[in-house]
């Protein structure tokens, strides 16, 4: 018997493969645990001190290195050379399974950010989808009024709200590692003119990326910062006319990468059933069927080719930002880093502290963590 | 009864017997015990040991070190605990007045007798019944800024001129939870109160109204004396409740925005499960208990004045 927690409400595409799985295999039988996003990071560590441990995990990119310094994940390392499809997938993705030279994992499926738009707004005002900081401003400044915010886009105090900021901060040339620096303040004057003009809510500080999509999708908001899996609720149930593109360029253009990643337990009694089932679930007909129902791009780049993703117009925008997308592959101590990140985020959005002072501040932090 | 004589000394035999039924009355004992060490002894012994450790997400399931006090004297440095301790002071102290006063007020009209009075006593419960996440949602709801009811008819008012952001703003995010946790904490103190003014003798009253006492002179007099035992239990249950409350901060702002409504159990919450600092977050939480234990001592020093004065 074989454990799964997986997240999120993609469980038509998991059961479909359990379902083929155990239908292929029929002396395995698999066992299914559903646990929600935000509790997934607390199950496993509470999970792994008491010692109930399913065998396969899907864990969230960023918090891959995490766990797997904490001992929870088992090294794959040399199962995947024997495996010997690691050069089919993206670097990004495949950065994040990666701890000290050693594999812990292998993506699912990835997601990053652009650029939602309400093409009926931006029309009524002659306006085309920005592609520069500059005319992203000036449309937000034009297109609020009226019950409307011009932009929104999350600054919750959790991992949501520093995947929203690092793309902004990564294309005005700033990174983690020199964090207090001119691009990361240009990208925290963004946040604080779209907020002290009104252009964007103070209420994004409170609003979840699930709450952004709502408030575009009902016509409250007329450009959106939002990730991929959004499209197939933004067909559903969308009320407005929108299309999207890419992340607006400063000094230079990019975005970050978002996804999940499949590992195995430490403490897993059936290692090597569960790899083989990471590995049934990644053969390409099968992933690219998978990704398709959960609304994720492939982290393959030869799936990534397929006339799914290339020949829908909003989805190609996604997957042509794939090249680009940057990996949080920062080490075991990112949660840490991410918490000053989010600290800063909403000293900035609500005036509590100038954007250079809160660069300069969560910058420190950020420096005592990665010992500089 | 034969443990009394034994108690007096009696002979040897006599003791060996109150030796034997005192250990059957302790086996009755026995099940509450049990579960006293099982949920709340075994995981208050694991905090403290764990406060004393360096357990983080790297050594979680590798070897602990003991580092004595150190987890403490950091949380002690940390500017953010004494936010929080302030956080948690100005949210107790708030909250239990209004409660307090408002549910006083309620259990007074409420112990008069009118029809419908059952209905409506039954009724204010609810807001107690509802679970703390729903109640937090919707309060959420109605102090948003964008579209919340509150803003709209404060404007309609003409109270204020442009919309507030009461959960995203430093200034306002703390007394909008204190406002949530008020409403919630209002039938509790109710229903203390009233079934405390429902045991005070009639006649003490009849007597007084003939002596020419007023309403105000008579609640002065005879209703606070006597609900003097009532009052100090529920205000100690209630700076109990109230220091720990998480559930319905963490649904409302999650401590934010930054720290302004971060109080001391979310500071908790976010070292142990934001940071996986499970130590220096183990080590918050024991300066609570230490707190609470402090009060609940103060408390009893009190209980146990007023019963001599009876």
């Amino acid at each position: 018997m074989v454990g799964f927690h997986d997240e999120r409400g993609d469980a038509r595409g998991a059961a479909k493969l359990i379902d083929d799985y155990e239908a292929a295999h029929p002396n395995v039988k698999i066992e299914r645990t559903y646990i929600s996003f935000a509790d997934i990071k607390n199950k496993l560590l509470l999970g792994s001190v008491g010692n109930q441990m399913p065998d396969i995990v899907w864990l969230d990119n960023p918090d891959h290195q995490a766990f797997a310094a904490a001992g929870i994940l088992a090294d794959l390392t040399e199962e995947i050379k024997e495996w010997g499809q690691a050069d089919q997938y993206f670097d990004g993705p495949w950065s994040s399974t990666m701890y000290e030279g050693r594999n812990y994992g292998v993506p699912i499926g990835s997601n990053n950010l652009a650029l939602y738009y309400n093409k009926d707004m931006l029309e009524a005002k002659g306006l085309k989808p920005p592609t520069t900081w500059e005319e992203l401003k000036e449309a937000a400044k034009q297109l609020t009024g009226d019950g409307v915010y011009g932009f929104a886009m999350t600054a919750v105090k959790t991992e949501e709200g520093t995947f929203q900021f690092l793309p902004l901060m990564y294309q005005s040339g700033s990174d983690i590692d020199n964090f207090n620096s001119e691009g990361t303040i240009e990208a925290a004057n963004l946040l604080k003119y779209m907020a002290d003009n009104g252009y964007m809510s103070k209420e994004v500080i409170n609003q979840k990326q699930s709450d952004t999509v709502v408030q575009f999708s009902t016509g409250k908001v007329a450009m959106m910062i939002n990730g991929t899996w959004q499209i197939p609720l933004l067909r559903k149930e969308g009320k407005v006319n929108w299309g999207v593109v890419e992340l607006p360029k400063n000094k230079q253009g990019g975005t970050i990468l978002g996804g999940e990643n499949w590992a195995i337990t430490a403490a897993s009694k059936h290692k090597d059933i569960a790899f083989d089932i990471i590995k049934f679930a990644n053969e390409p007909e099968r992933l690219k069927a998978f990704d398709q129902t959960a609304g994720r791009l492939p982290a393959r780049a030869d799936l990534l080719q397929d006339p799914f993703w290339q020949e829908d117009p909003d989805l190609k925008v996604f997957a042509d930002a794939m090249k680009v997308a940057k990996a949080r592959a920062y080490g075991p101590n990112y949660p840490k880093i991410s918490e000053a990140i989010q600290i800063m985020i909403q000293e900035v959005i609500t005036g509590a502290k100038s954007p250079e002072d809160a660069v300069k501040e969560a910058g420190a932090k950020i420096d005592a963590i990665l010992g500089k | 009864m034969p443990h009394q004589s034994g108690a007096r000394g009696g002979s040897p035999m006599s003791r060996r017997s109150k030796h034997a039924s005192s250990w059957n009355n302790y086996l009755f004992v026995l099940p509450a015990l049990l579960f006293i060490v099982v949920f709340i002894g075994f995981p208050l012994v694991y905090n403290l040991m764990l406060s004393f450790q360096n357990v983080s997400v790297y050594n979680l399931n590798g070897k602990h070190d003991f580092i004595g006090l150190s987890n403490y004297y950091k949380s002690l440095e940390d500017p953010v605990f004494y936010i929080s301790l302030k956080n948690s002071a100005v949210f107790t102290v708030l909250s239990l007045i209004f409660q307090f006063t408002i549910g006083f007020a309620l259990a007074l009209f409420f112990n008069r007798k009118f029809p419908g009075r059952n209905l409506f006593r039954s009724l204010m419960l609810l807001a107690w019944m509802l679970p703390v996440v729903i109640s937090g949602t919707v309060f959420q709801w109605m102090m948003s800024g964008d579209y919340g009811i509150i803003n709209y008819f404060m404007q309609s008012l003409g109270l204020i001129d442009k919309p507030i952001n009461w959960l995203s703003e430093g200034r306002t995010a703390l007394l909008g939870t204190i406002v949530a946790n008020i409403w919630i904490g209002i039938p509790f103190n109710m229903i203390i109160l009233l079934s405390g003014l429902q045991g005070l003798p009639e006649h003490l009253y009849e007597a007084a109204k003939l002596d020419g006492a007023n309403r105000l002179v008579q609640f002065r007099n005879i209703t606070l004396p006597l609900m003097k035992p009532t009052i100090l239990v529920l205000l100690i249950l209630g700076i109990i409740n109230t220091f720990k409350v998480f559930d319905l901060i963490f649904v409302m702002t999650a401590g934010g925005p930054v720290t302004s409504s971060t109080v001391l159990p979310i500071y908790a919450y976010q070292l142990s499960f934001s940071t996986y600092e499970f130590s220096q977050g183990a080590s918050v939480s024991m300066i609570m208990f230490i707190i609470l234990t402090l009060i609940s001592i103060a408390y009893l020093r009190m209980s146990g004045k007023e019963e001599v004065h009876a």
